[in-house]
């Protein structure tokens, strides 16, 4: 027996891969999440109004879902609707999230193997002219997704700014006019290096002569048919022929899905009745009829045109994620339009001991983070990471690429980079996998 | 041009996220390992290797001893480096064995025993903390920039006015809504202690309405001290500016919220020893 052992780069956290074969013959292919903070057991007995501060250090990609997340499992738990000022501010933050999030994946962490090198920096500093813009856009468009986080959420990793009821203040006009000049300089920019990946994204195909094809799989998401809002109530279940099977609440996640612990990572693995489940970009592309916003929904149609409706090919995921790129710079501009700066942002509230769910869209996933008070203190908590839902078939698509790859003659070495491009279409965060 | 790495142990990513926010570096500086977004599995010798995040496995403390061996220079880069940040909360004894129960897998690095800060296993040249730092720290960092002056304390960055008129009698929750825009959050009953945390953040958090956690650490003022002298003073600041009870104030700071950025005093070190000022950005 031979085991190929593939560290992982360019991803959120530390992992690996590990396949084992006999003679052509693949064994199996496990995807090892290799770290463990223990966030759901040092939180006990903190404070349960300390946990939205507390809950973004879970992951400094992922925090402002967090922070969001602990806000609204204290208001379901205490039983507070926020003011509509609140909500919007939390959309933009949710927003902003996507921008960076979906930037940084498809910039940093893809588009080096679309071009060839390992990293989005390289291109920055090397000889080529035309590479060397491109990285200086990404960054670009990345940091007006950084601003957006910093205007709406106050500090620019960690954000402070939602409060149990609402949120602690709004955006005073200069600034949101400062962001919103930002975001639209950063679109026509977005778009230009949109296409520039479809692009390179074909070429790629033409290599490998694959978009990463595996069977069909369940799709679940938060966000719905039209207009996508990433401050979430409800979960959505696709059928792997387009049809939506299920629609729960939050609390009834662990009802719907199966969570299993394995040996070898530190992350669980979910699944929909002993069924491979995909969560992130392409489960709300595909349960998406309508993002709502013109160049967005330019995008979807060119989508739907080229790969049809359920797609389920693994590289779609990395161009989803550029059409919730635009939607989201697109959706951020329309509500800092608006004034921010007027109207209540929090409505007053009375903590009280209970059990909350808190749930909304990361950009991984849908994002459930559920607490049981006592006495004011968090008596348990436990966080539901889209990451995991994601895991099962991360493994089943690295199987598609090491049969592919791997024959009893030899093992061919393009399994290595299909193995990075594989893991990095599912975009996992293994510091919120793990937490 | 002066290369540089980025080592990241258990952590969050947080410290990394906030480099890549600033462009300063990248025509400055050659980033060579960082494989949050470069591809390559094996440290080249470097000037400066940062390192975030707290020593948590054995493969965080193999990685680590064998990294600062390629580096001229080692920085500890934000809370969990210098003083393990928030994953001290969970070296509390009764919380430390359920996680160590919990972490039973076969095949995975072994979590050690406890958290460690990254100068309990090597030593350390500079200390740049913050949770995380920001772009216009790592820039200060990795220039060396002599011109770059921070105010000794959040609270000199902040701005906010102070009322001696407006005194509160009791500490208001965080989660209690919307914050005056222009008034010292001390004036508004909030737990800031903005007064003795480092300055150079520019007060991003004070600024915008939440009170300062103390993510920065000590000020020079009370970095060499003990975490007595720091109480003293917060409890002074809030004796001369409100009527909220002493015990009141001291109950609040002993919240895991503050917990977490407190264990960068010297008496909570494994050793004992402090942090020099001169070494701390």
């Amino acid at each position: 027996m031979t085991t190929l052992t593939f560290p992982l780069s360019r991803i959120e956290g530390h992992a690996q891969v590990v396949i084992e074969e006999v003679a052509g013959q693949v064994l199996s292919a496990n995807f090892q999440a290799t770290e463990l903070r223990g966030f759901e057991q040092f939180v006990q007995g903190v404070p349960a109004e300390d946990m939205p501060v507390i809950v973004p250090r879970i992951c400094g990609v992922c925090a402002t879902a967090h922070h969001v997340a602990a806000v609204k499992a204290l208001e379901d738990a205490y039983g507070v609707t926020p003011p509509p000022l609140a909500l919007k501010i939390r959309e933009l933050l949710l927003l902003g999230q996507l921008i960076q999030n979906q930037a940084t994946s498809l910039f940093i962490f893809t588009m080096p193997d679309r071009m060839g090198t390992d990293s989005l920096f390289d291109a920055v500093q090397g000889e080529d002219v035309a590479r060397t813009n491109i990285a200086l856009h990404a960054l670009r468009v990345r940091k007006a997704g950084t601003d957006l986080i910093s205007a709406a959420g106050g500090q620019f990793i960690h954000p402070v700014k939602a409060v149990v009821g609402g949120v602690s203040g709004g955006i005073a006009a200069e600034t949101a006019e400062s962001v919103r000049q930002g975001l639209s300089a950063a679109l026509p920019v977005a778009c230009d290096l949109f296409d520039v990946y479809w692009a390179m994204s074909l070429e790629l195909r033409e290599r490998i002569g694959t978009w990463g094809d595996d069977e069909p799989a369940y799709y679940l998401a938060s966000t719905g048919a039209s207009f996508p809002t990433y401050d979430s109530d409800i979960l959505r279940l696709m059928n792997p022929d387009g049809i939506i099977r299920h629609s729960f609440p939050a609390r009834d996640i662990r009802d719907n899905l199966t969570f299993q612990a394995t040996d070898y990572s530190y992350a669980d693995q979910t699944s929909y009745q002993g069924q491979v489940l995909r969560a992130n970009s392409l489960a709300r592309i595909n349960i998406a009829r309508v993002m709502g916003t013109p160049r967005a929904d330019d995008y979807l149609a060119r989508f739907r045109e080229a790969f049809g409706f359920p797609a389920h090919a693994i590289l779609l995921f990395d161009l989803c994620r550029g059409i919730e790129l635009v939607y989201a710079i697109e959706r951020a501009i329309e509500i800092l339009e608006q004034p921010l700066d007027t109207g209540w942002t929090a409505i007053p509230h009375t903590p009280c001991d209970g059990d909350g769910y808190g749930l909304v869209e990361a950009p991984r996933g849908p994002l459930i983070h559920h607490y049981t008070i006592r006495n004011g203190l968090i008596a348990r908590a436990e966080f539901v990471i889209p990451t995991v839902h994601n895991l099962l078939a991360i493994e089943r698509a690295l199987t598609v690429a090491a049969r592919r790859y791997i024959n009893s003659e030899r093992v061919n070495l393009e399994l290595e980079r299909a193995v990075g491009r594989v893991v990095r279409a599912f975009d996992p965060c293994i510091a919120c996998a793990t937490h | 041009m002066k290369k540089f790495a980025v080592l990241q142990l258990s952590s969050c990513a947080g410290c990394e996220v906030a480099l890549l926010n600033s462009e300063d570096w990248i025509d400055r500086y050659r980033l060579a390992y960082m494989p949050l977004v470069i591809s390559s599995h094996d440290l080249p010798e470097v000037d400066v290797l940062l390192v975030s995040g707290s020593v948590r496995s054995e493969e965080d403390l193999y990685h680590l001893r064998k990294s600062v061996r390629k580096a001229k220079e080692i920085v500890a880069v934000g809370t969990c480096a210098i003083s393990g940040g928030v994953a001290h909360l969970g070296d509390r004894d009764e919380v430390r064995e359920l996680f160590l129960a919990d972490s039973e897998r076969r095949h995975v690095p072994r979590m050690l025993p406890k958290s460690h800060p990254v100068d309990a296993v090597v030593a350390i040249d500079r200390y740049l903390p913050g949770c995380p730092p920001t772009p216009e720290l790592f820039m200060a960092l990795l220039d060396e920039d002599s011109d770059f002056k921070p105010g000794s304390s959040v609270c000199q960055e902040c701005g906010r006015r102070k009322d001696r008129e407006i005194r509160p009698q009791h500490l208001t929750g965080f989660m209690k809504g919307s914050v005056q825009p222009d008034l010292c959050l001390v004036n508004q009953g909030y737990l800031c202690i903005g007064t003795s945390t480092r300055g150079g953040c520019r007060a991003l958090c004070t600024r915008p309405g939440h009170p300062c956690v103390g993510c920065r650490g000590p000020s020079n003022a009370f970095i060499e001290k003990e975490s007595a002298a720091w109480f003293v003073s917060i409890r002074k600041v809030f004796t001369s500016m409100t009527d909220i009870p002493a015990e009141e104030i001291d109950a609040a700071l002993h919240s895991p919220q503050y917990a977490m950025f407190l264990f960068q005093f010297s008496d909570y070190d494994e050793q004992g020893t402090f942090h020099p000022k001169e070494k701390v950005l």
